[in-house]
């Protein structure tokens, strides 16, 4: 109950910030937190629940991207309707790529799905006639949201990204809420858990896991396109590479893998670190980044909020 | 009377070793069957091959009328057939009931039903004051309890138990003991691999011995104890080894 309350009461303050906050480079912060919220949630569903650490969350994150724009520049689709079959592609492909490499556990795993975002990597690379190879793609005009006649947004401003990003931060807390306390959640930790135990207890393994990287993948094609079109530029390397999966993986650690709050403050702890340091150091700002995000590696290894109830429960247990 | 569970010319082989060699053995419903041997005689294989952990090299496994060879172990624990480890496998960052209701959702899609019979299974091992506990905490003797009530709540027809009583001390084995003369009580087919001779004595209708991969002898506890062969089996040759 305390919890949603304060979830309304955050919501809320967060859906007035752009009437008080005018600031362009405020706004943009706030979306970039949206994105790796989202993201960081959207790579919890496979890597949190089930334990399959996916390296590899570019290759959806990428093909959302593309999807979008292509759609886009070749059939001036608007992204709203764009983005879904993009998603759709996304999935499809996750199932197929799942079906193969759920054969392999632990750091098998992890390499093969390095090796299949390499692979899409290396296609989009390739493809110059969908993808338009190494040059990449600019954006075309977002054609403008109407409800009917009315226009809602021409999108020219930060505002309605702002608001797009906050919808879907919130829509990837929402799923893995509702993820996390299904049966496919409770099974999905006993996988991560105990793959052997769990698979005794009537549990379907490649089908359990085949369905969370689906709905991860799904919600990582979503946040992705979102994040090219917000940016107005793709190229193979920017969405298909390792940085991205990198950066949703160290979200969900430095958070707290397989909770919910977790990817939130880890995007929080992220974004405004490689900010302000980006800042105040500039070239050297990744090295700093580095040395920190190592730093809460070791000193909290199951991340911000498994530390915070390690220590609350430590509290309670001596008194 | 038609067995649950028949196991018929079973042999597995892991390159040249010979872990199982054409054992057979039936277990008619509602008893308790003994699986010893000395260490090394193949029985966790044979339950790794019952379970769907392994496919058999030869043979057969029958689960009521049904050939089961080659079922993965969840279609397994579907048809009723559920297992426990025998080193302990708790899913230790999830609580005990969490533990429980997992293998309940095994017969249900609601997590809310699946926590009611998780609940009541763990009333029968009366851990139900450890539900909110996480389970990579509990001491070994808790352990091996919730091992069982999560394979309860599964609702199995049959369940194996790999030594449950292994590592126990002398009142938490009695305490195993009892809940397998309980849930005898109720119906359930067990098949027990065990070391304790006197717990199998106590529990067990029928036994069956492996010795070195092959079934050595089978019978009722009172046969098994007095069979010399059994003797030298566990205890080495005495004829043999002095001279």
């Amino acid at each position: 109950m305390r919890t949603l309350i304060i979830s309304a009461v955050a919501l809320l303050a967060f859906l007035l910030v752009p009437l008080f906050v005018q600031s362009p480079y405020a706004l943009h912060i706030f979306i970039l937190l949206f994105m790796a919220v989202a993201l960081g949630e959207s790579w919890n569903v496979i890597g949190g629940y089930a334990g399959q650490y996916s390296v590899g969350h570019s290759a959806w994150y990428g093909l959302g991207a593309y999807g979008a724009f292509i759609l886009l520049q070749r059939n001036a689709t608007p992204p709203w309707f764009g983005v879904w079959v993009a998603v759709a592609v996304a999935v499809v492909v996750a199932l197929a790529v799942g079906w193969i490499t759920f054969r392999l556990r632990g750091p098998y795993f992890v390499l093969a799905s390095i090796a299949v975002a390499e692979i899409i990597r290396l296609l989009a690379l390739n493809w110059k006639d969908l993808t338009n190879g190494a040059e990449g793609i600019l954006a075309s005009d977002i054609p403008p949201l109407k409800l009917g006649e009315t226009v809602i947004t021409d999108w020219n401003s930060k505002t309605p990204y702002y608001y797009m990003g906050l919808l879907l931060a919130v829509f990837c807390i929402a799923v893995n809420l509702v993820v996390k306390r299904s049966k496919l959640g409770y099974y999905l930790q006993a996988i991560r858990e105990d793959q052997d135990a769990a698979h005794s207890l009537g549990i379907p393994l490649t089908l359990c896991k085949n369905a969370a990287l689906g709905i991860s993948a799904a919600l990582t094609a979503l946040a992705g396109s979102f994040a090219a079109l917000y940016i107005g530029f793709i190229e193979p390397q920017a969405v298909f590479g390792i940085d991205i999966s990198i950066q949703l993986l160290l979200t969900c650690i430095i958070g707290g893998i397989g909770t919910i709050t977790g990817p939130l403050f880890g995007a929080i702890v992220l974004v405004l670190l490689s900010e302000a340091l980006r800042s105040s150091l500039a070239q050297a700002h990744l090295l700093v980044y580095g040395v920190l995000v190592i730093a809460v590696i070791l000193t909290m290894p199951d991340g911000i909020v498994g530390f915070v109830v390690q220590r609350m429960r430590r509290k309670a247990g001596t008194q | 009377m038609s067995a649950l569970l028949e196991v018929r010319n079973v042999s597995k082989h892991f390159g040249g070793v010979r872990a199982n060699h054409d054992v057979s053995f039936s277990v008619e419903p509602g008893i308790v069957l003994g699986l010893i041997g000395p260490n090394g005689a193949g029985k966790t294989t044979l339950f790794n091959c019952i379970t769907g952990y392994y496919p058999p090299t030869h043979g057969d496994v029958f689960f009521d009328g049904k050939r089961i060879n080659g079922y993965p172990p969840d279609r397994v624990c579907k048809l009723g057939m559920a297992r426990t480890w025998q080193k302990v496998r708790p899913l230790a960052k999830l609580t005990v009931l969490e533990n429980a209701v997992v293998g309940a959702l095994c017969r249900t899609n609601s997590v809310a039903e699946a926590k009611e019979i998780a609940l009541e299974q763990l009333r029968v091992v009366r851990m139900e004051k450890r539900a909110p506990v996480l389970a990579g905490g509990l001491p070994i003797g808790e352990r091996k309890k919730l091992e069982l009530a999560r394979v309860l709540a599964t609702r199995p027809r049959m369940i194996l138990l790999d030594e449950v009583m292994g590592g126990l001390n002398a009142h938490e084995s009695e305490e195993i003991i009892q809940l397998i003369l309980d849930v005898k009580k109720r119906g359930l087919t067990q098949v027990v691999i065990e070391h304790d001779m006197k717990a199998i004595v106590r529990t067990c209708d029928r036994i069956v011995v492996l010795n070195s991969g092959e079934k050595l002898a089978e019978g009722s506890p009172q046969q098994i104890v007095n069979d010399p062969r059994v003797m030298a089996a566990y205890l080495g040759d005495s004829g043999g080894a002095k001279a």
